[in-house]
């Protein structure tokens, strides 16, 4: 009797081994499995996708300040060449680059400041939160000022321009394919008083206006009486332009 | 018998706690790879460097094109016709004249508001169109922008414009027709949040805008 109830004890302490060693087995296998992507591999993934975005920043920002001083150089070698170059042309020359955005500007207008919420780390963020600035706000924006008939617009250090796009990547905002981080500085050349007005309408910015009420984002309009809008840096392609010579 | 319960007991025992380190490792893998694909999914950091990628690659082209211009303007003969050259190219930008190229036409019927065309116009930029037009209302930089008048009907540049909204973008036709015709993309977004509107992209080899004065 003593016996069976031995054997049988053995028996179930069997069983309870058995088991546990499948699924010892069983969560080794997952480990290893799941560890293949992930684990010590993952911190290194984000290191060198940084380190490849990083360069690729550093690189456009040596090209923008090589093109703004090659603009530069030109324009100075077209007035000392005055005496060939009609002076006329020299003018249209210039008027041309006032309008599309390849001069400088400095004037009165109003400042717009955007930023998130107090209490949001953008890097971590989830990509709809109502605390971050996105980057279809940026574009309304753009767009009611031009509505306004600003003259010159910039966001941050990046002039607006016809085609300037305004997109993003995750979280992170691209104004003319240029990384931008927050506050977002929207400086608008042009006449304060309409500006304002066409803000304080019902109809306009309403997702955004709301936002700043319920203190998710923060929004600062003030009148400026000397604004500094850049000169556009990017490239102008016009590969698939044919221009008619009339 | 007392013994061997005792033996089974750690037994068990170390088994549990194997068993918990396990479970603990597995999960902290899983919250990993979850962080990953959240934060910066692969997809995102993979366009992010594509777009860095293209956007230097035309970075560097408008250096050597600036390159070439400046070279161009220590010869006299040479600067006359470097600076009617960048005339022309700043006149076809800014509108002043009549611009030709390959590109695509959309057209887009049913009642819309103002926020798709300036979403659809981004897209466009974002996928290097040179020019675009929206119901033959060229957009340069003197363009007003987009509005809308208390009984819905949207306004460019001072002119309301109605369905159907014909979208003329110069660029590289395949590129431009990927970058709206994607999925999820701007227009399946539009169709699936729009009801009665529908839409059609054709890819044409040659597009006309007037100039816009």
């Amino acid at each position: 009797m003593e016996n069976v109830e031995k054997k049988s004890a053995d028996l179930k302490l069997g069983a309870i081994f058995v088991i546990t060693g499948v699924l010892i087995g069983l969560l080794l296998t997952m480990q290893f499995k799941s560890s293949i992507p992930a684990s010590t591999f993952v911190s290194d993934e984000i290191e060198a996708q940084k380190e490849i975005v990083d360069s690729f920043l550093a690189d456009q920002s040596l090209l923008k300040n090589k093109i703004v001083g090659l603009r530069e150089t030109i324009a100075e070698k077209q007035d000392e060449a005055k005496i060939y170059v009609e002076e006329n042309n020299l003018e249209k020359l210039k008027q041309l680059k006032n309008v599309i955005g390849l001069e400088s500007m400095r004037g009165p207008g109003v400042l717009i400041s955007l930023d998130d919420g107090p209490f949001i780390d953008r890097s971590n963020a989830e990509r709809i939160s109502q605390s971050l600035i996105n980057a279809s706000d940026l574009r309304d924006v753009v767009n009611l000022l031009r509505a306004a008939d600003a003259e010159a617009i910039s966001i941050n250090d990046q002039r607006i321009i016809a085609t300037t796009p305004i997109t993003s990547v995750g979280n992170t905002i691209l104004v003319n394919n240029f990384h931008l981080l927050p506050p977002f500085d929207i400086s608008a050349i042009g006449e304060a008083e309409l500006i304002l007005q066409r803000l304080d309408e019902e109809g306009t910015l309403t997702d955004l206006k709301k936002r700043a009420n319920e203190l998710k984002i923060n929004m600062d309009i003030e009148i400026k009486d000397g604004l500094m809008v850049p000169a556009y840096n990017g490239n102008l392609s016009t590969k698939y332009l044919s221009k008619s010579n009339e | 018998m007392k013994q061997r319960i005792k033996k089974r007991h750690i037994f068990l025992l170390l088994t549990a706690v194997l068993l918990g380190l396990l479970i603990a490792l597995q999960a902290k893998t899983f919250t990993n790879i979850g962080d990953v694909l959240n934060r910066n999914g692969r997809s995102d950091i993979f366009r992010e460097i594509q777009v860095l990628k293209t956007t230097n690659d035309n970075l560097s082209d408008e250096v050597k094109s600036l390159e070439k211009q400046l070279e161009k303007l220590s010869n006299n003969q040479d600067a006359l016709a470097s600076v009617e050259d960048e005339i022309l190219k700043y006149q076809s930008l800014s509108g002043d004249k009549e611009v030709t190229g390959p590109g695509i036409n959309l057209t887009i019927e049913g009642q819309i508001n103002s926020i798709w065309l300036i979403d659809i116009v981004n897209e466009l930029l974002a996928a290097g169109s040179e020019a675009i037009s929206v119901n033959g209302i060229r957009l340069v930089d003197s363009t007003i922008g987009f509005d809308t008048i208390p009984n819905g009907q949207i306004l460019l540049n001072s002119v309301i414009i109605n369905s159907p909204y014909k979208i003329e973008a110069i660029g590289e036709r395949d590129v431009l027709e990927m970058a709206i015709s994607q999925p999820n993309g701007i227009l399946e977004r539009m169709e699936k949040s729009l009801e009665n509107v529908s839409f059609e992209v054709q890819e044409k080899d040659l597009l006309e805008m007037d100039a816009v004065r």
